[in-house]
Protein backbone atom coordinates (compact mmCIF):
# COMPACT_ATOMS: atom_id res chain seq x y z
CA UNK A 1 0.00 0.00 0.00
CA UNK A 2 1.42 3.61 -1.17
CA UNK A 3 1.38 6.02 1.79
CA UNK A 4 1.82 10.13 1.50
CA UNK A 5 3.91 9.46 4.20
CA UNK A 6 6.55 9.14 1.02
CA UNK A 7 6.28 12.86 1.27
CA UNK A 8 7.22 13.07 4.49
CA UNK A 9 10.27 11.23 4.14
CA UNK A 10 11.48 13.28 1.00
CA UNK A 11 10.37 16.46 2.93
CA UNK A 12 8.40 17.83 0.07
CA UNK A 13 4.60 17.73 -0.86
CA UNK A 14 3.32 14.67 -2.74
CA UNK A 15 1.58 16.93 -5.86
CA UNK A 16 -1.57 14.83 -7.84
CA UNK A 17 -4.77 16.35 -9.10
CA UNK A 18 -8.29 16.21 -8.03
CA UNK A 19 -9.80 12.86 -9.45
CA UNK A 20 -12.85 13.79 -12.09
CA UNK A 21 -14.76 10.79 -14.22
CA UNK A 22 -14.89 12.74 -16.72
CA UNK A 23 -10.97 12.38 -17.75
CA UNK A 24 -10.89 8.94 -15.69
CA UNK A 25 -9.65 7.00 -18.80
CA UNK A 26 -7.03 9.49 -19.21
CA UNK A 27 -6.11 9.82 -15.83
CA UNK A 28 -5.29 5.92 -15.13
CA UNK A 29 -3.17 6.13 -18.21
CA UNK A 30 -1.39 9.41 -16.71
CA UNK A 31 -0.76 7.86 -12.96
CA UNK A 32 3.03 7.99 -13.16
CA UNK A 33 2.60 12.14 -13.23
CA UNK A 34 1.26 12.36 -9.94
CA UNK A 35 2.10 11.27 -6.47
CA UNK A 36 -1.38 11.31 -5.59
CA UNK A 37 -5.10 11.77 -6.27
CA UNK A 38 -8.04 13.64 -4.62
CA UNK A 39 -11.39 12.15 -4.81
CA UNK A 40 -14.36 13.95 -3.85
CA UNK A 41 -15.90 12.30 -1.64
CA UNK A 42 -19.88 12.73 -2.71
CA UNK A 43 -18.99 11.71 -6.41
CA UNK A 44 -18.40 8.00 -4.31
CA UNK A 45 -21.80 9.12 -2.43
CA UNK A 46 -23.95 9.86 -5.18
CA UNK A 47 -22.28 8.46 -8.01
CA UNK A 48 -23.19 5.86 -10.41
CA UNK A 49 -21.92 2.72 -9.53
CA UNK A 50 -19.82 2.58 -13.01
CA UNK A 51 -18.39 6.22 -11.53
CA UNK A 52 -17.72 4.52 -7.93
CA UNK A 53 -15.93 0.94 -9.31
CA UNK A 54 -13.19 3.08 -11.17
CA UNK A 55 -12.44 5.40 -7.92
CA UNK A 56 -12.22 2.23 -5.71
CA UNK A 57 -10.12 0.77 -8.31
CA UNK A 58 -7.60 3.21 -7.63
CA UNK A 59 -6.96 2.36 -4.09
CA UNK A 60 -3.69 0.30 -3.48
CA UNK A 61 -2.38 1.84 -6.59
CA UNK A 62 -1.87 6.00 -5.92
CA UNK A 63 -2.23 7.42 -2.44
CA UNK A 64 -5.72 8.81 -2.42
CA UNK A 65 -6.74 12.21 -0.56
CA UNK A 66 -10.79 11.94 0.52
CA UNK A 67 -12.22 15.93 0.05
CA UNK A 68 -16.02 16.58 0.87
CA UNK A 69 -18.28 19.08 -0.95
CA UNK A 70 -21.70 18.27 0.66
CA UNK A 71 -21.26 19.19 4.52
CA UNK A 72 -22.43 22.20 4.58
CA UNK A 73 -20.97 22.75 8.28
CA UNK A 74 -21.62 26.47 8.59
CA UNK A 75 -25.38 26.05 7.97
CA UNK A 76 -26.70 26.98 11.38
CA UNK A 77 -28.17 23.40 12.06
CA UNK A 78 -26.98 19.68 13.46
CA UNK A 79 -24.82 18.39 11.18
CA UNK A 80 -25.91 15.52 8.70
CA UNK A 81 -24.62 12.48 11.01
CA UNK A 82 -25.78 9.93 8.28
CA UNK A 83 -24.05 11.42 5.87
CA UNK A 84 -21.20 11.33 7.84
CA UNK A 85 -21.19 8.46 8.42
CA UNK A 86 -21.39 7.55 5.12
CA UNK A 87 -18.43 9.48 4.83
CA UNK A 88 -16.06 7.91 7.51
CA UNK A 89 -16.79 4.57 5.74
CA UNK A 90 -15.95 5.91 2.29
CA UNK A 91 -12.37 7.71 3.64
CA UNK A 92 -12.02 4.01 5.20
CA UNK A 93 -12.64 2.34 2.07
CA UNK A 94 -10.18 5.31 0.50
CA UNK A 95 -7.27 4.36 3.06
CA UNK A 96 -7.30 8.25 2.77
CA UNK A 97 -5.02 9.80 5.70
CA UNK A 98 -7.29 12.94 5.73
CA UNK A 99 -10.62 13.99 5.47
CA UNK A 100 -10.99 18.33 4.26
CA UNK A 101 -14.39 20.31 3.71
CA UNK A 102 -15.22 23.97 2.69
CA UNK A 103 -15.80 25.83 5.69
CA UNK A 104 -18.94 27.00 4.31
CA UNK A 105 -22.67 26.96 3.90
CA UNK A 106 -24.38 25.64 0.52
CA UNK A 107 -27.58 24.86 1.89
CA UNK A 108 -30.60 25.65 4.55
CA UNK A 109 -33.43 23.76 4.67
CA UNK A 110 -35.77 23.69 1.59
CA UNK A 111 -33.40 25.24 -0.31
CA UNK A 112 -29.97 24.29 -1.87
CA UNK A 113 -28.26 26.46 -4.00
CA UNK A 114 -25.01 24.51 -4.67
CA UNK A 115 -22.34 26.86 -4.20
CA UNK A 116 -20.62 27.86 -1.10
CA UNK A 117 -21.16 30.37 0.60
CA UNK A 118 -19.13 32.60 3.38
CA UNK A 119 -19.85 32.69 6.89
CA UNK A 120 -19.87 35.84 9.14
CA UNK A 121 -16.22 36.28 10.23
CA UNK A 122 -17.29 36.46 13.93
CA UNK A 123 -16.41 34.38 17.21
CA UNK A 124 -20.25 33.68 17.69
CA UNK A 125 -19.90 31.33 14.07
CA UNK A 126 -16.21 30.32 14.95
CA UNK A 127 -18.10 28.94 18.13
CA UNK A 128 -20.67 26.97 16.12
CA UNK A 129 -18.36 25.57 13.95
CA UNK A 130 -15.51 24.37 16.45
CA UNK A 131 -18.57 22.24 18.28
CA UNK A 132 -18.91 21.01 14.82
CA UNK A 133 -15.55 20.19 13.53
CA UNK A 134 -15.59 18.19 17.14
CA UNK A 135 -18.60 16.17 16.07
CA UNK A 136 -16.92 15.68 12.75
CA UNK A 137 -13.89 14.28 14.42
CA UNK A 138 -15.68 12.24 16.88
CA UNK A 139 -17.18 10.11 13.69
CA UNK A 140 -14.33 10.42 10.85
CA UNK A 141 -11.09 8.70 11.57
CA UNK A 142 -8.46 10.43 10.09
CA UNK A 143 -7.65 14.13 10.87
CA UNK A 144 -10.39 16.45 9.67
CA UNK A 145 -8.99 20.07 7.61
CA UNK A 146 -11.34 22.55 6.63
CA UNK A 147 -10.70 24.65 3.70
CA UNK A 148 -10.44 28.62 3.20
CA UNK A 149 -13.26 29.14 0.20
CA UNK A 150 -13.41 32.01 -2.61
CA UNK A 151 -16.39 33.88 -1.68
CA UNK A 152 -18.20 37.13 -3.22
CA UNK A 153 -19.61 38.99 -0.71
CA UNK A 154 -18.89 40.25 3.17
CA UNK A 155 -21.74 39.38 5.93
CA UNK A 156 -21.62 42.80 7.02
CA UNK A 157 -20.94 41.73 10.90
CA UNK A 158 -17.93 40.28 10.19
CA UNK A 159 -15.30 41.65 12.62
CA UNK A 160 -12.31 39.33 12.01
CA UNK A 161 -9.80 38.89 8.96
CA UNK A 162 -9.73 35.57 7.09
CA UNK A 163 -6.93 34.50 8.75
CA UNK A 164 -7.49 35.22 12.24
CA UNK A 165 -11.10 33.27 11.60
CA UNK A 166 -9.23 30.55 10.28
CA UNK A 167 -6.19 30.21 13.41
CA UNK A 168 -9.33 30.70 15.67
CA UNK A 169 -11.54 27.11 14.87
CA UNK A 170 -8.59 25.27 13.61
CA UNK A 171 -6.37 25.83 17.04
CA UNK A 172 -9.45 25.48 19.19
CA UNK A 173 -10.74 22.66 17.03
CA UNK A 174 -7.52 20.93 16.33
CA UNK A 175 -8.92 20.65 12.42
CA UNK A 176 -5.63 21.40 9.88
CA UNK A 177 -5.81 23.93 7.17
CA UNK A 178 -6.58 22.96 3.72
CA UNK A 179 -4.70 25.84 2.11
CA UNK A 180 -6.57 26.96 -1.26
CA UNK A 181 -3.87 29.30 -2.44
CA UNK A 182 -6.10 30.26 -5.78
CA UNK A 183 -9.04 31.37 -3.63
CA UNK A 184 -6.49 33.71 -1.41
CA UNK A 185 -5.18 35.21 -4.48
CA UNK A 186 -8.81 35.41 -5.91
CA UNK A 187 -10.37 37.20 -2.76
CA UNK A 188 -7.59 39.50 -1.89
CA UNK A 189 -7.65 40.49 -5.38
CA UNK A 190 -11.64 40.82 -5.20
CA UNK A 191 -11.73 42.48 -1.79
CA UNK A 192 -8.39 44.57 -1.15
CA UNK A 193 -6.26 42.55 0.91
CA UNK A 194 -2.75 41.73 1.31
CA UNK A 195 -2.44 37.77 0.36
CA UNK A 196 0.99 37.64 1.54
CA UNK A 197 0.03 39.13 4.90
CA UNK A 198 -2.88 36.49 5.35
CA UNK A 199 -0.02 33.68 4.66
CA UNK A 200 1.84 35.44 7.30
CA UNK A 201 -0.82 35.26 9.78
CA UNK A 202 -1.86 32.05 9.91
CA UNK A 203 -0.45 29.64 13.07
CA UNK A 204 2.62 27.41 12.35
CA UNK A 205 2.09 24.40 10.94
CA UNK A 206 -1.73 24.81 9.98
CA UNK A 207 -1.68 24.15 6.70
CA UNK A 208 -1.37 20.48 5.69
CA UNK A 209 -2.60 20.10 1.95
CA UNK A 210 -3.25 23.06 -0.42
CA UNK A 211 -5.00 23.61 -3.78
CA UNK A 212 -4.27 25.28 -6.64
CA UNK A 213 -6.35 26.20 -9.40
CA UNK A 214 -7.08 28.30 -12.35
CA UNK A 215 -9.95 30.40 -12.98
CA UNK A 216 -10.90 33.67 -15.62
CA UNK A 217 -12.49 37.12 -14.84
CA UNK A 218 -15.71 37.76 -15.47
CA UNK A 219 -17.60 41.65 -15.75
CA UNK A 220 -20.49 42.32 -14.98
CA UNK A 221 -22.82 45.54 -15.34
CA UNK A 222 -22.52 46.26 -11.56
CA UNK A 223 -19.06 46.25 -10.91
CA UNK A 224 -16.44 48.46 -10.83
CA UNK A 225 -13.87 46.11 -12.49
CA UNK A 226 -13.66 42.93 -13.49
CA UNK A 227 -13.97 39.78 -10.62
CA UNK A 228 -12.43 37.07 -10.50
CA UNK A 229 -13.96 33.67 -10.28
CA UNK A 230 -13.01 30.29 -8.89
CA UNK A 231 -13.87 27.98 -12.07
CA UNK A 232 -11.47 25.46 -12.05
CA UNK A 233 -11.14 25.92 -15.69
CA UNK A 234 -8.05 27.36 -16.80
CA UNK A 235 -4.23 27.19 -15.48
CA UNK A 236 -3.12 28.60 -12.68
CA UNK A 237 -2.27 31.88 -12.91
CA UNK A 238 1.45 32.80 -12.20
CA UNK A 239 0.83 35.38 -9.35
CA UNK A 240 -1.18 31.80 -7.70
CA UNK A 241 1.87 29.88 -8.50
CA UNK A 242 4.06 33.27 -6.61
CA UNK A 243 1.62 32.70 -3.84
CA UNK A 244 2.27 29.24 -3.07
CA UNK A 245 6.07 29.25 -3.39
CA UNK A 246 5.97 31.88 -0.55
CA UNK A 247 3.56 29.80 1.48
CA UNK A 248 6.00 27.38 0.90
CA UNK A 249 8.68 28.68 2.66
CA UNK A 250 6.54 29.39 5.72
CA UNK A 251 4.73 26.07 5.96
CA UNK A 252 5.28 22.39 5.34
CA UNK A 253 1.83 20.94 3.94
CA UNK A 254 2.11 17.13 3.36
CA UNK A 255 0.40 17.19 -0.02
CA UNK A 256 -0.76 19.74 -3.36
CA UNK A 257 -3.85 19.22 -5.28
CA UNK A 258 -4.67 20.55 -8.75
CA UNK A 259 -7.88 21.26 -9.22
CA UNK A 260 -9.57 21.51 -12.86
CA UNK A 261 -13.50 21.12 -13.44
CA UNK A 262 -13.82 22.36 -16.60
CA UNK A 263 -11.91 22.61 -19.90
CA UNK A 264 -11.17 19.12 -18.71
CA UNK A 265 -10.14 18.05 -22.46
CA UNK A 266 -7.41 20.51 -22.27
CA UNK A 267 -5.26 17.19 -20.54
CA UNK A 268 -1.67 19.31 -21.37
CA UNK A 269 -2.60 22.26 -19.65
CA UNK A 270 -3.21 19.76 -16.38
CA UNK A 271 0.36 17.89 -16.95
CA UNK A 272 1.99 21.48 -17.29
CA UNK A 273 0.25 22.91 -14.20
CA UNK A 274 1.60 19.86 -12.27
CA UNK A 275 5.05 20.61 -13.84
CA UNK A 276 4.67 23.90 -12.85
CA UNK A 277 3.91 23.25 -9.42
CA UNK A 278 6.22 20.79 -8.99
CA UNK A 279 8.84 23.54 -9.67
CA UNK A 280 7.43 25.98 -7.05
CA UNK A 281 7.82 22.78 -4.54
CA UNK A 282 12.00 22.26 -5.83
CA UNK A 283 12.40 25.84 -5.46
CA UNK A 284 10.99 26.39 -2.16
CA UNK A 285 14.04 26.07 0.28
CA UNK A 286 15.82 28.41 -1.95
CA UNK A 287 13.52 30.95 -2.08
CA UNK A 288 13.45 31.05 1.84
CA UNK A 289 16.50 31.41 2.05
CA UNK A 290 17.30 33.94 -0.93
CA UNK A 291 14.39 36.05 1.14
CA UNK A 292 15.56 35.55 4.52
CA UNK A 293 11.72 34.42 5.59
CA UNK A 294 10.98 34.49 9.07
CA UNK A 295 7.05 33.11 9.89
CA UNK A 296 5.14 35.53 12.05
CA UNK A 297 3.39 34.87 15.21
CA UNK A 298 0.02 33.72 14.67
CA UNK A 299 -3.11 35.81 15.12
CA UNK A 300 -4.36 36.70 18.58
CA UNK A 301 -8.30 35.91 18.03
CA UNK A 302 -9.62 34.05 20.83
CA UNK A 303 -12.75 32.80 22.21
CA UNK A 304 -13.88 34.40 25.53
CA UNK A 305 -14.24 32.16 28.47
CA UNK B 1 -28.68 30.43 21.74
CA UNK B 2 -30.45 33.42 20.41
CA UNK B 3 -26.93 34.49 18.19
CA UNK B 4 -27.24 30.96 16.59
CA UNK B 5 -31.08 31.17 16.02
CA UNK B 6 -30.50 34.24 14.21
CA UNK B 7 -27.61 33.45 11.85
CA UNK B 8 -29.64 30.15 9.85
CA UNK B 9 -32.62 33.08 9.73
CA UNK B 10 -30.05 35.14 7.76
CA UNK B 11 -28.73 32.51 5.78
CA UNK B 12 -32.39 31.26 4.85
CA UNK B 13 -33.45 34.92 4.04
CA UNK B 14 -30.13 34.93 1.92
CA UNK B 15 -30.66 32.09 -0.39
CA UNK B 16 -34.03 32.81 -0.54
CA UNK B 17 -33.07 36.18 -2.24
CA UNK B 18 -29.83 34.42 -4.14
CA UNK B 19 -32.32 31.94 -5.44
CA UNK B 20 -34.57 34.92 -6.56
CA UNK B 21 -35.13 36.16 -10.08
CA UNK B 22 -34.56 39.79 -8.45
CA UNK B 23 -30.63 38.49 -7.86
CA UNK B 24 -30.55 36.41 -10.42
CA UNK B 25 -31.10 38.50 -13.12
CA UNK B 26 -30.51 42.35 -11.52
CA UNK B 27 -33.74 43.26 -12.03
CA UNK B 28 -33.63 46.22 -9.40
CA UNK B 29 -31.32 48.69 -8.45
CA UNK B 30 -30.61 50.14 -4.61
CA UNK B 31 -29.87 48.64 -1.78
CA UNK B 32 -31.53 45.33 -0.54
CA UNK B 33 -35.68 45.31 0.34
CA UNK B 34 -34.57 42.69 3.15
CA UNK B 35 -33.16 44.31 6.21
CA UNK B 36 -31.04 41.45 7.23
CA UNK B 37 -29.37 41.95 4.17
CA UNK B 38 -28.33 45.53 4.31
CA UNK B 39 -24.91 46.51 4.04
CA UNK B 40 -24.24 43.25 1.87
CA UNK B 41 -23.21 44.69 -1.42
CA UNK B 42 -25.74 44.08 -4.27
CA UNK B 43 -23.65 43.65 -7.23
CA UNK B 44 -21.37 40.92 -5.19
CA UNK B 45 -24.89 39.42 -4.69
CA UNK B 46 -25.65 39.11 -8.20
CA UNK B 47 -22.39 37.43 -9.57
CA UNK B 48 -23.06 34.68 -6.85
CA UNK B 49 -26.93 34.21 -7.72
CA UNK B 50 -25.84 34.22 -11.20
CA UNK B 51 -22.93 31.40 -11.18
CA UNK B 52 -25.57 29.40 -9.05
CA UNK B 53 -28.16 29.79 -11.25
CA UNK B 54 -26.42 28.80 -14.48
CA UNK B 55 -24.74 25.48 -12.91
CA UNK B 56 -27.97 24.86 -12.09
CA UNK B 57 -29.28 25.60 -15.84
CA UNK B 58 -26.16 23.44 -16.98
CA UNK B 59 -27.62 20.04 -14.84
CA UNK B 60 -30.92 21.10 -16.81
CA UNK B 61 -29.45 21.42 -20.30
CA UNK B 62 -27.63 18.40 -20.36
CA UNK B 63 -31.18 16.84 -19.43
CA UNK B 64 -33.49 18.79 -21.71
CA UNK B 65 -30.83 20.06 -24.71
CA UNK B 66 -33.65 19.37 -27.11
CA UNK B 67 -36.63 21.00 -25.17
CA UNK B 68 -34.59 23.91 -24.26
CA UNK B 69 -33.39 24.55 -27.91
CA UNK B 70 -37.33 23.67 -28.98
CA UNK B 71 -38.45 26.42 -26.59
CA UNK B 72 -37.07 29.05 -28.92
CA UNK B 73 -37.63 32.28 -28.33
CA UNK B 74 -40.41 31.36 -24.86
CA UNK B 75 -36.76 29.93 -23.65
CA UNK B 76 -35.65 33.34 -21.75
CA UNK B 77 -39.31 33.74 -20.67
CA UNK B 78 -39.83 29.93 -19.08
CA UNK B 79 -36.30 29.83 -17.25
CA UNK B 80 -37.12 33.07 -15.60
CA UNK B 81 -41.03 31.54 -14.90
CA UNK B 82 -38.67 28.40 -13.41
CA UNK B 83 -36.79 30.32 -11.54
CA UNK B 84 -39.72 32.06 -9.80
CA UNK B 85 -41.66 29.03 -9.36
CA UNK B 86 -39.11 26.06 -8.34
CA UNK B 87 -36.15 27.67 -5.80
CA UNK B 88 -33.20 24.74 -6.08
CA UNK B 89 -33.74 22.33 -3.30
CA UNK B 90 -31.36 19.71 -4.35
CA UNK B 91 -27.87 19.31 -6.07
CA UNK B 92 -28.58 16.60 -8.24
CA UNK B 93 -28.45 16.70 -11.90
CA UNK B 94 -31.62 14.60 -12.02
CA UNK B 95 -33.46 15.71 -8.93
CA UNK B 96 -33.52 19.30 -11.13
CA UNK B 97 -34.37 18.11 -13.98
CA UNK B 98 -37.35 16.55 -12.53
CA UNK B 99 -38.47 19.82 -10.76
CA UNK B 100 -37.88 21.48 -14.31
CA UNK B 101 -40.21 19.18 -16.38
CA UNK B 102 -42.83 19.01 -13.44
CA UNK B 103 -42.65 22.84 -13.90
CA UNK B 104 -43.15 22.53 -17.55
CA UNK B 105 -45.91 20.11 -17.40
CA UNK B 106 -48.05 22.62 -14.95
CA UNK B 107 -47.31 25.65 -16.94
CA UNK B 108 -48.63 23.34 -20.27
CA UNK B 109 -51.68 22.56 -18.51
CA UNK B 110 -52.29 26.36 -18.38
CA UNK B 111 -51.03 27.27 -21.62
CA UNK B 112 -50.52 25.20 -24.50
CA UNK B 113 -46.79 24.95 -25.37
CA UNK B 114 -45.93 26.33 -29.02
CA UNK B 115 -45.38 23.31 -30.64
CA UNK B 116 -47.66 20.39 -29.34
CA UNK B 117 -45.11 17.51 -29.23
CA UNK B 118 -42.92 19.45 -27.01
CA UNK B 119 -44.44 17.69 -24.04
CA UNK B 120 -43.77 14.29 -25.51
CA UNK B 121 -39.63 15.23 -26.25
CA UNK B 122 -39.47 16.73 -22.44
CA UNK B 123 -40.71 13.59 -21.34
CA UNK B 124 -38.77 11.44 -23.74
CA UNK B 125 -35.80 13.35 -22.59
CA UNK B 126 -36.52 12.80 -18.98
CA UNK B 127 -37.13 9.18 -19.62
CA UNK B 128 -33.73 8.89 -21.16
CA UNK B 129 -31.56 10.49 -18.31
CA UNK B 130 -33.88 8.18 -16.02
CA UNK B 131 -32.50 5.11 -18.14
CA UNK B 132 -28.90 5.91 -18.71
CA UNK B 133 -28.67 6.87 -14.91
CA UNK B 134 -30.42 3.49 -13.65
CA UNK B 135 -28.05 2.09 -16.30
CA UNK B 136 -24.84 3.08 -14.56
CA UNK B 137 -26.32 2.18 -10.70
CA UNK B 138 -27.07 -1.44 -11.88
CA UNK B 139 -23.95 -3.72 -11.79
CA UNK B 140 -21.85 -4.17 -14.75
CA UNK B 141 -22.86 -8.02 -14.78
CA UNK B 142 -26.39 -8.65 -13.96
CA UNK B 143 -26.75 -11.18 -11.08
CA UNK B 144 -29.13 -14.27 -12.25
CA UNK B 145 -31.48 -14.20 -9.42
CA UNK B 146 -32.41 -17.28 -7.66
CA UNK B 147 -35.72 -18.62 -7.67
CA UNK B 148 -37.69 -21.42 -6.68
CA UNK B 149 -40.89 -22.27 -7.96
CA UNK B 150 -42.36 -22.02 -10.97
CA UNK B 151 -40.55 -20.38 -13.62
CA UNK B 152 -41.48 -16.02 -13.89
CA UNK B 153 -40.43 -12.94 -15.60
CA UNK B 154 -40.66 -9.70 -15.53
CA UNK B 155 -39.84 -6.53 -17.81
CA UNK B 156 -36.20 -5.78 -17.33
CA UNK B 157 -34.88 -3.16 -15.20
CA UNK B 158 -33.51 -0.30 -16.70
CA UNK B 159 -36.72 -0.27 -19.80
CA UNK B 160 -38.38 2.78 -19.68
CA UNK B 161 -41.93 2.68 -21.41
CA UNK B 162 -43.52 5.82 -22.40
CA UNK B 163 -47.04 6.56 -24.78
CA UNK B 164 -46.35 9.72 -26.90
CA UNK B 165 -48.73 11.96 -28.48
CA UNK B 166 -46.31 12.22 -31.56
CA UNK B 167 -44.15 10.17 -33.43
CA UNK B 168 -40.87 12.42 -31.87
CA UNK B 169 -38.38 9.08 -32.51
CA UNK B 170 -37.09 11.82 -35.55
CA UNK B 171 -36.32 14.67 -33.33
CA UNK B 172 -33.54 11.94 -30.93
CA UNK B 173 -32.23 10.53 -34.34
CA UNK B 174 -29.90 13.90 -35.37
CA UNK B 175 -31.84 14.70 -38.45
CA UNK B 176 -30.74 17.70 -39.87
CA UNK B 177 -33.54 20.45 -40.92
CA UNK B 178 -36.86 21.01 -39.46
CA UNK B 179 -38.64 17.61 -38.17
CA UNK B 180 -42.68 17.76 -37.88
CA UNK B 181 -43.30 14.99 -35.81
CA UNK B 182 -46.29 13.16 -37.26
CA UNK B 183 -49.85 13.37 -34.62
CA UNK B 184 -50.26 9.50 -33.58
CA UNK B 185 -49.92 7.17 -30.26
CA UNK B 186 -46.59 5.55 -29.92
CA UNK B 187 -45.72 3.24 -27.45
CA UNK B 188 -42.33 3.64 -26.81
CA UNK B 189 -39.36 1.61 -24.45
CA UNK B 190 -35.89 3.01 -23.89
CA UNK B 191 -33.02 1.84 -22.80
CA UNK B 192 -29.64 1.77 -22.16
CA UNK B 193 -27.40 -1.34 -23.16
CA UNK B 194 -23.72 -1.29 -24.03
CA UNK B 195 -23.24 2.67 -23.80
CA UNK B 196 -25.82 2.96 -26.82
CA UNK B 197 -29.23 4.59 -25.79
CA UNK B 198 -32.42 2.86 -27.60
CA UNK B 199 -35.85 4.66 -28.19
CA UNK B 200 -38.03 1.96 -29.86
CA UNK B 201 -42.02 2.42 -30.88
CA UNK B 202 -43.22 -1.25 -29.78
CA UNK B 203 -47.37 -2.85 -30.76
CA UNK B 204 -49.39 -1.66 -28.87
CA UNK B 205 -49.93 -5.30 -27.18
CA UNK B 206 -46.26 -5.68 -26.22
CA UNK B 207 -46.45 -2.45 -24.78
CA UNK B 208 -49.24 -3.42 -22.51
CA UNK B 209 -48.04 -7.15 -21.61
CA UNK B 210 -44.31 -5.16 -20.90
CA UNK B 211 -46.10 -2.14 -18.67
CA UNK B 212 -48.18 -5.11 -16.59
CA UNK B 213 -44.50 -7.04 -16.16
CA UNK B 214 -43.36 -4.53 -14.17
CA UNK B 215 -42.99 -6.79 -11.14
CA UNK B 216 -42.24 -10.83 -11.03
CA UNK B 217 -45.22 -12.68 -13.03
CA UNK B 218 -45.37 -16.57 -13.48
CA UNK B 219 -44.68 -17.52 -16.73
CA UNK B 220 -48.11 -20.11 -16.43
CA UNK B 221 -50.14 -16.90 -15.70
CA UNK B 222 -49.94 -15.79 -19.37
CA UNK B 223 -50.88 -19.47 -21.19
CA UNK B 224 -50.97 -17.75 -24.86
CA UNK B 225 -47.96 -15.58 -25.01
CA UNK B 226 -45.31 -17.66 -24.78
CA UNK B 227 -44.24 -16.88 -28.56
CA UNK B 228 -43.71 -13.33 -27.93
CA UNK B 229 -42.22 -13.99 -24.38
CA UNK B 230 -39.55 -15.64 -26.10
CA UNK B 231 -39.21 -12.97 -28.67
CA UNK B 232 -39.04 -10.23 -25.85
CA UNK B 233 -36.50 -12.32 -23.99
CA UNK B 234 -34.36 -12.48 -27.16
CA UNK B 235 -34.69 -8.88 -27.84
CA UNK B 236 -33.77 -8.03 -24.11
CA UNK B 237 -36.74 -6.35 -22.93
CA UNK B 238 -37.39 -9.53 -20.37
CA UNK B 239 -35.76 -11.05 -17.64
CA UNK B 240 -36.90 -14.68 -16.71
CA UNK B 241 -35.71 -16.39 -13.51
CA UNK B 242 -36.27 -20.32 -13.48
Amino acid sequence: MFSVAKADRRRRPAVGIGYRSAIAEWTRANLKCFDLLEVTIDHCIYGSATQCAEIFDLVGRIPINAHGIGLSIGTDVPLDLAYLDQVAAIVEQLHAPTYSEHLAFTRVPGRDLANLLPLPKTIAAAESIITKVRTVQSRIGVPFLLENISYAFEWPDSNLSDADFLNLICRESGAGLLLDVENLYLNSQNHDFDAYEFLDKLSPDLVREVHMAGGIAISDAGLQRSFLADTHSHPVPNETLDLLQYALSLYAPQTIILERDDRLDATGEILADVERIRSCVDQRSKYAKDKGLVRSSSSSARIPD
Amino acid sequence: MQKTKGLLDRQVRLLEYLTSSEAIYGDSCGSLRDPILQGIDRAFLHIEARFSHEKRMDKIAAVFPKTLALLGEDRDAVVREFVHACPPVDIGRLENARQFSDFLISRWRARRPALPYLPDVTACELACAQVRMDADSSPAVAKTPTHTGPSEIRRKSGITLLRTRFDIRPIFEDKRGEISPIERLVPLAISFRAGELGIFELAPEVFDLLAALGSWTAVDELPDAEGLIADLGEAGLLEERR
